[in-house]
């Protein structure tokens, strides 16, 4: 595999000017691979759209830095028409998504055009901590590299979710007691400083709901919902092809809508949050009484076999989410709720009651109610939305690099 | 706990000489439940391993498989009530191939000759049960990383259809992506309906699988707590006997 350096030395790298012809089009080139490494594959008509820049310059562009093994293109067609597809060069190097769940995490290793090459699980303890869950998922990454034939070198960003609101400018978690493991932990400089390695870090339901976006069940959409319906759930929202991440990337927490202001206390500190009835703990709870601990892929593979107590409970959550839903698809209009999560694996029995009560409480025009379909990449789907994140991470092109 | 045990150790009590490494232990175990025993060195898990193996004959206490008192007084008689113990050594013969380890000393025959061809397949499948990513079951088990011995030696215990599977340390000098491997494996052998008895000195393994966790501390029990509502802290006090505590399960 070819060494960043090797690549970047290929092409000269002398500081230019500001205004001149060169430093313009040193910005271009730049504007260009952003626009690759944020879309993972694009046709050079689309370039034109996202950049600005016109037919010709990226036309010369594309092909400057194919020449230098930047990137890669591919003859495809769009609306009939021949087209170009341009993606990041495979030999650029690896990334890794990691997804910290509730109770496990999943490491993937991928090039840097988002093909998985190696992926692991490992199971989590409840109430998991920042510090150790860092240091095993170090020694993960370090591993499956190894494992691979490659070395840490190769590797040029980390991507992480958490199951938790994520300040963006910190990395940390800006709710506390959502996850209490993990706050005031800044996950970017602990990680970061481990590996050496640029880190991001994303609330888990928004990287599935990037995922989905991008290479899932909602290609094509530029307004949709993600749930993730796990231990936790969270929402993913994209809007107008944008994620939403709010003031401090709190937009979406599903769980802490209050349903029940007498309810029950949540672990956020509120009382009746939709989490305490309908979210993994509660669920279980009541559950354990007459069946003694279950786990929750216990509840969606019985329910799946055939027991009809649990199929009833899993309805019930169904039911639970679409009302919630309900007011989240009045509010946004979104073509499409993609379901993802443990509890997706539970097929019709969740989402039927679902669609039937978002249907019953959302507004819906002449379109009909909004589709609401399980996610197409499965519980991989939030550490494929990390991998995304950490090609954007990634320093293809660092300042005064190529150009 | 509504299951049934499928085993219950009750007043286990075994000494060496003058030493007692086990005083008056109770253990039950269910069908797809992982129990976690846990404990300090010398707290007695390796003793209490031993009894459920058959290799030690406890001085005093019974137990009890599927409602029957039974003793456990040799190891192949242990197999044969359904509890298969998967030592830490893992007890492998390196040169041999995956097959002839799993049918070592219980080979297929098919007449007078052996039936590789059904053992090969019933390899295939037990590995494939437990989603081991064994490359090749034809190649001597000296060139297996950690976590696929792991898997062979489990895939050999569940070969006799045990009832419980007892698992001896199994992420001791491990890897963090072998560790990773078992854990997995843990959780699928006790989703196919097993109940698991995992010994280990490593909480986060622990918490990450187990639906309880016994306690062990100078050969006595020293807490049962569910694994879900336990605190890292509350095990840790009961290891250690800052605070005895002796709770159970059920807390919502």
């Amino acid at each position: 595999m070819k060494t960043m350096d090797a690549i970047l030395s290929a092409v000269p790298k002398d500081r230019v000017p500001p205004g001149s012809q060169t430093s313009l089009r040193e910005a271009n080139r730049a504007r260009i691979i952003d626009a690759v490494q944020q879309r993972g594959a694009i046709t050079q008509v689309e370039l034109v759209g996202v950049t600005g820049l016109s037919a010709a310059t990226i036309s010369n562009i594309v092909k400057e830095l194919t020449a230098a093994g930047v990137l890669n293109t591919a003859p495809t067609s769009r609306s009939g028409r021949r087209a170009q597809m341009v993606s990041l060069a495979r030999n650029l190097g690896l990334v890794a998504g990691v997804h910290f769940a509730e109770r496990s995490l999943r490491a993937v290793l991928a090039d840097v055009t988002q093909r998985v090459v190696a992926e692991q699980r490992l199971p989590l303890p409840p109430d998991h901590r920042a510090d150790s869950g860092l240091d095993r998922v170090a020694q993960l990454i370090e591993e499956m590299v190894d494992s691979l034939g490659a070395s840490m070198t190769e590797v040029l960003a980390v991507g992480v979710g958490i199951p938790a609101p994520v300040d963006a400018t910190t990395g940390m978690v800006s709710a506390s007691g959502v996850l209490r493991g993990w706050d005031w932990v800044p996950v970017p400089q602990v990680l970061g400083e481990r590996l050496g390695l640029p880190v991001r870090v994303e609330n888990d339901a928004n990287l599935g709901a990037l995922a989905e976006h991008r290479i899932g069940a909602a290609i094509g959409t530029r307004n949709l919902v993600y749930l993730r319906a796990s231990y936790g759930l969270g929402l993913g929202l994209i809007v107008d092809g944008h994620l939403v991440h709010g003031r401090s990337g709190a937009a979406g927490e599903l769980g802490h809508i209050v349903v029940d202001p007498d309810g029950a206390p949540c672990r956020c500190g509120k009382r009746g949050c939709l989490e305490t009835t309908a979210g993994a703990t509660a669920l279980l709870g009541t559950l354990q009484a007459d069946r003694g601990h279950l786990a929750l892929r216990d509840v969606v593979t019985q329910a799946l076999e055939g027991d009809a107590g649990l199929t009833l409970a899993l309805a019930a959550v169904g039911r639970h989410l679409g009302r919630q839903l309900a007011v989240v698809c009045t509010l946004l209009d979104p073509e499409i709720v993609v379901v993802g999560g443990e509890l997706a694996r539970a097929g019709a029995i969740l989402l039927d009651p679902l669609r039937a009560e978002l249907a019953a409480g959302a507004l819906h025009g002449t379109a009909g109610p909004v589709p609401v379909v399980p996610a197409a990449l499965g519980e991989q789907a939030e550490a494929r939305g990390a991998v995304a994140l950490s090609v954007e991470a990634s320093r293809i092109v660092v300042a005064g690099g190529v150009g | 706990m509504t299951r049934p045990p499928v085993m219950s150790l009750r007043g286990i009590t075994h000494s060496f000489g003058a030493v007692r490494a086990l005083i008056d232990v109770d253990l039950d175990v269910s069908a797809h439940e992982v129990v976690a025993v846990v404990g300090d060195n010398g707290a007695g898990k390796s003793t209490l391993v031993g009894v459920m193996a058959g290799a030690l004959v406890p001085d005093a206490g019974e137990v009890v498989v599927d409602g029957r008192e039974v003793r456990l007084s040799s190891p192949g008689l242990a197999r044969q009530l359904g509890i298969a113990t998967v030592f830490q050594d893992l007890a492998l013969c390196e040169d041999l191939d995956v097959v002839e380890n799993l049918f070592l000393g219980q080979e297929l025959r098919r007449g007078p000759v052996l039936d590789e061809v059904a053992m090969e397949r019933e390899a295939l499948r037990l590995l494939a049960q437990l989603s081991a990513r064994v490359t090749s079951v034809r190649g001597p088990v000296s060139g297996l990383s950690g976590g696929q011995r792991q898997a062979v030696a489990v895939a050999r215990a569940l070969l006799g259809e045990p009832r419980v599977l007892v698992l001896d340390e199994p992420t001791a000098a491990l890897g963090i992506t072998q560790t990773a491997e078992v854990l997995n494996l843990v959780e699928r052998v006790r989703d196919r309906g097993y109940g698991v008895v995992l010994v280990s000195q490593n909480m986060a393994d622990v918490q990450a699988v187990a639906d309880r966790v016994v306690v062990l501390r100078r050969g006595r029990v020293n807490g049962d707590f569910d694994a879900e509502t336990a605190s890292y802290e509350d095990i840790i006090a009961a290891i250690t006997g800052i605070a005895p505590t002796r709770r159970r399960g059920g807390v919502s």
